[in-house]
């Protein structure tokens, strides 16, 4: 499942607990990401679905269903 | 150890310095000529150099574009063969349409920094026109190199490394300035090397890594060649010259001010910047100041509830203003006489030599 998947990459990039990260988690404000966590996690996200997230889809991204959804709209 | 001198865009220079750009209307085509013609490589500010135009508030970027273009081509009339950049802030408004215009230039690079650059490369394509950037931590540099890696397979012309003690915004946060919560320019050299390696290695390339903030001297400089730096970033040591493009009245606020006059100062831009002590500085302690116009300058000002508008009030200082806000690094104060660029590059070479226990010539 794609969100599965994304979990364990936050989990990993972030350095945050698995069953902390929600769908409706904010990145900045929950789960404690800076600007740059959040590039590294997009870049991170790109590699492991193999697929491309424009700046301008990005920059839109706040909470982990923003990435889900997104993944899940690409046909993931 | 040798001093090497540093090649860009495959051009040479005699002495491993770049002239940081400085806006608004501080580096223009007097300072980068005299900088080319001293054997340093010279950044033109992108930052609203059409300030003074009449038409500027209404169609400020095509007045910007108008000067840009006018500047650099004065420039290189007076220097032919030297390395000319221009600085495009990644924060400023309307990022592609200015690195687009100018990729079409007769320049060698545009240097990035105030935000990540990740889209540089896009701009780039097909011109002659190298790309660099400017950040504050090895792993800003790692994240650049690896974005630009996939998606472009580009590597940086160069990489700047700025430290706490450069003028301009400043990459870190106001929290992290106020606890002293940031790595020294040693340790973002030492660090940004390390990641540097593998694409250097993969692409086969070197990616001169260049130290800057609080360089002013030629100690200062072997400090950072030391470290592993194959160049230094300076920029506040060349306002108070004969030859820079900024107004007398700036150049002497520089002259005069003292160490407890260097003061940082919140920026519009949500990034603390550094400035002389004046009326500005003073009045921002108590109150906001008054805001006339606003050109949208920059993606990360709120427009509204902001201590100052940053374009009206650099752009009126470094045309006369005293009372404006002076923009500085952190080593002003030990500025203490107007002087030409020529005589400063030497002693600056000279000392560092000195340090580094060089003799004879450079090459
Ligand atoms: C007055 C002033 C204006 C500056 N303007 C810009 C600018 O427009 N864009 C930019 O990226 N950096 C700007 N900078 C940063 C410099 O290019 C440079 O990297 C830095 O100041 C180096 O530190 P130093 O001033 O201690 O030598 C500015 C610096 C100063 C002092």
């Amino acid at each position: 499942m794609v969100f599965d998947k994304v979990k364990e990459i936050i989990a990993e990039e972030l350095g945050v607990e698995e069953d902390k990260i929600l769908m409706e988690s904010d990145l900045s404000e929950n789960l404690g990401a800076d600007s740059l966590d959040a590039i590294e996690l997009i870049m991170a996200i790109e590699e492991a679905f193999d697929i491309e997230i424009p700046d301008n889809e990005a920059t839109k991204i706040k909470l982990v269903s923003d990435i889900v959804n997104f993944l899940v709209e690409a046909g993931k | 150890m040798k001093l090497k001198p540093l090649t860009i865009n495959d051009k040479v220079v005699k002495f491993p310095i770049i002239q940081g750009g400085m806006g608004i209307r501080i580096s223009l085509n007097k300072l980068t000529s005299a900088c080319m013609n001293s054997g340093i490589i010279a950044t033109i500010s992108a930052a609203q150099p059409g300030f003074l135009n009449k038409n500027f508030r209404k169609d400020p970027i095509g007045e910007n574009k108008k000067e840009l273009k006018k500047e650099i081509n004065k420039a290189r009339a007076n220097s032919k063969d030297g390395i000319l950049g221009v600085n495009l802030m990644h924060a400023g408004t309307n990022f592609p349409d200015y690195a687009s215009f100018l990729a079409k230039q007769d320049i060698d690079f545009i240097v990035s920094g105030a935000g990540l650059p990740l889209d540089l490369p896009e701009y780039l394509e097909g011109s002659n026109v190298k790309g660099a950037f400017i950040i504050s931590s090895g792993r800003a540099a790692k994240i650049l190199l690896r974005s630009w890696d996939r998606r472009y397979q580009y590597m940086p012309a160069f990489i700047v490394c700025e430290g706490p003690l450069a003028g301009g915004h400043l990459g870190f946060s106001k929290e992290q300035m106020a606890s002293g919560d940031y790595d020294s320019l040693e340790k973002i050299v030492i660090d940004t090397k390390e990641v540097v390696q593998d694409y250097e290695k993969k692409y086969n390339v070197k990616i001169p890594i260049i130290a800057g903030g609080g360089i002013h001297d030629g100690h200062d400089m072997a400090k950072m060649i030391k470290v592993g730096a194959d160049g230094v970033q300076i920029a506040t040591r060349f306002i108070a010259t004969y030859e820079c493009d900024v107004s007398e009245s700036y150049k002497q606020m520089i002259i005069d001010s003292k160490k407890e006059d260097i003061v940082t100062v919140a920026s519009p831009a949500g990034l603390p910047g550094r400035a002389v002590r004046n009326f500005l500085t003073k009045s921002l302690e108590k109150h906001n100041l008054e805001l006339h116009y606003c050109v949208d300058c920059l993606k990360t000002c709120k427009k509204k509830d902001i201590p100052y508008c940053i374009t009206e009030q650099l752009g009126n200082s470094t045309s006369g203003d005293k009372n404006g806000l002076i923009f500085t690094g952190a080593k002003a104060y030990l500025i203490k006489k107007m002087d030409y660029i020529d005589n400063i590059v030497t002693e600056i070479i000279r000392d560092c030599k000195k340090d580094l226990k060089l003799n004879g010539g450079l090459i």
